[in-house]
């Protein structure tokens, strides 16, 4: 695209650019080391991740004042004013990324030490790589103002949810065949839902994408798996 | 919606020069439509068409309709004066004549018709009262209209287009010679007077059309580049040329 005739705008939109990629950069890392720290029970790491937080809290609020800022100053119009509400919303997604991502954290702090079978950890993981790779795939969508791919990962948001609903089942079954197991089976089903919401927040950063580059919101529903069996909203 | 006035494939020629190449655009009753678009790019000169301001020179000259509810105004036979008094037109500075408040809106009116001292007390504090001015000189009518401040004689101007109940209100840049505060006072008052005139609007401020309008025509270079909703022009416009405009990106 053209540039602006005032050069200090496009500083200020791509200052604000940049700022979304170390937010989502950060979130990638926070996310991978959560569940790093469940798979090895690593206490330690777990805490550092929460530590992370409050990094991102700053970077979102830093970029809601530079965007406000910058559409006082210059009052945006078409694509610019788009790119700064984009800027906004895709912020305080990736900002509650990172919260989800800190409380997968907190829960391998709950969990210290107690035992989980590797193989529904395995589950865990599961959704989690998913759920990173579309991370990693929206953010770099919205790096290139991709459409094609920000709608790939807007349709496929139901293989976490699939994922989601056949691990809960799973953990079920562990919990009524015995209640010793109802403790870290809580745990990691806590961590389970906080990462299928992550992947939530990827599919709303795929929407904005669309608005930022179509200029109006997406229309088509989504693809819905029929029958999914819907679990009870467990936070 | 209906079309108080359309043009169609309009050309007008500044002696040989081309400087609307052939413009299609509908002006809705009782709606505001605003032209933006960078200098030269024939805004004004279609302002211009509207009422036939170009007659007043010799070597200009339009080609295509403009109907007006349905007659070409373009016609050689129209009545200049009558088309005037139909569709009113305010300039970029504030033109009130050399007398005082009462007489720049009497004057006019005293031309169009003829009307008793009470008649036409009535018709003036009508003008200045949708002019939004009354308030402000009920007490001094008989001061100078040169006297005013230049956001009170603007809408001293409106007052004098409105008192002669037009249909059409042309607004050439009406507000780049006034203050924030005069120029909130005279976007407010285009908001009152769509509601009985339809107006057309060219501006070079895009946060006013933005406010304004309903819909906007942007344009370049004597052509129409895009016209749409104005809610649509400016978040989302179709063409490329519209959108480095608005943004700030041309040349």
């Amino acid at each position: 695209m053209v540039d602006h005739t005032v050069r200090a705008y496009d500083d200020e939109l791509m200052e604000i650019g940049r700022k979304i990629s170390e937010m989502g950069g950060i979130a990638e890392t926070m996310l991978t080391n959560a569940i790093d720290a469940l798979v090895k029970g690593d206490t330690e790491l777990a805490q550092r991740v929460i530590a992370t937080d409050p990094k991102l809290d700053a970077l979102e609020r830093e970029i809601e004042e530079k965007a406000v800022l910058t559409i006082a100053r210059r009052q945006p119009m078409a694509i610019d004013l788009r790119a700064l509400v984009s800027a906004i919303r895709i912020a305080s997604d990736i900002e509650r990324i990172g919260d989800l991502a800190k409380n997968v954290g907190k829960r391998v702090v709950a969990m210290d030490g107690q035992f989980a079978p590797q193989k529904i950890v395995g589950g865990v993981v599961h959704i989690s790589d998913l759920a990173l790779e579309r991370l990693h795939r929206v953010l770099g969508a919205y790096a290139q103002r991709d459409l094609n791919a920000a709608l790939d990962v807007w349709q496929h948001d139901e293989e976490i949810d699939q994922l989601y609903n056949s691990l809960f089942r799973e953990l079920l079954t562990y919990m009524m065949e015995d209640p010793r197991n109802i403790g870290f089976c809580t745990h990691l089903l806590f961590s389970a839902k906080n990462i299928e919401r992550i992947g939530d927040h990827a599919t709303n950063i795929a929407e904005t994408i669309h608005y930022l580059v179509k200029g109006e919101a997406i229309t088509a529903d989504r693809p819905r798996v029929s029958g999914a069996y819907e679990p009870l909203s467990l936070g | 919606m209906n079309e108080k006035i359309s043009i169609r494939d309009l050309k007008f020629f500044y002696g040989n020069a081309l400087a609307l190449k052939g413009i299609n655009i509908p002006l809705y009753a009782n709606k505001v439509t605003a032209f933006i678009g960078p200098s030269g790019c024939g805004k004004s000169t279609l302002l211009r068409v509207l009422n036939r301001m170009y007659d007043l020179y010799p070597n200009q000259h339009a080609e295509g309709q403009v109907l007006f509810d349905g007659r070409n105004i373009l016609d050689p036979s129209v009545d200049l004066n009558l088309l005037r008094a139909r569709i009113g037109m305010v300039f970029q500075k504030p033109t009130p004549f050399p007398m005082t408040i009462y007489d720049n809106i009497a004057f006019g009116l005293k031309l169009y018709e003829t009307l008793s001292k009470s008649e036409l007390d009535g018709r003036v504090e009508d003008a200045l009262k949708r002019a939004a001015l009354w308030t402000e000189v009920k007490d001094k009518l008989n001061a100078n209209g040169l006297s005013l401040s230049g956001g009170q004689q603007q809408r001293l101007c409106i007052a004098r287009t409105v008192a002669i109940k037009p249909e059409v209100i042309l607004f050439d840049e009406p507000c780049s010679a006034l203050d924030p505060i005069s120029t909130a006072k005279i976007e407010e008052l285009i908001d009152e007077l769509k509601h009985d005139y339809t107006i057309a609007i060219v501006t070079h401020n895009m946060q006013q059309a933005a406010r304004v309008s309903e819909h906007t025509a942007f344009m370049y270079l004597g052509e129409l580049v895009e016209f749409d909703e104005t809610s649509k022009i400016f978040t989302a416009p179709r063409d490329s040329r519209t959108q480095d405009y608005i943004t700030g990106r041309f040349g």
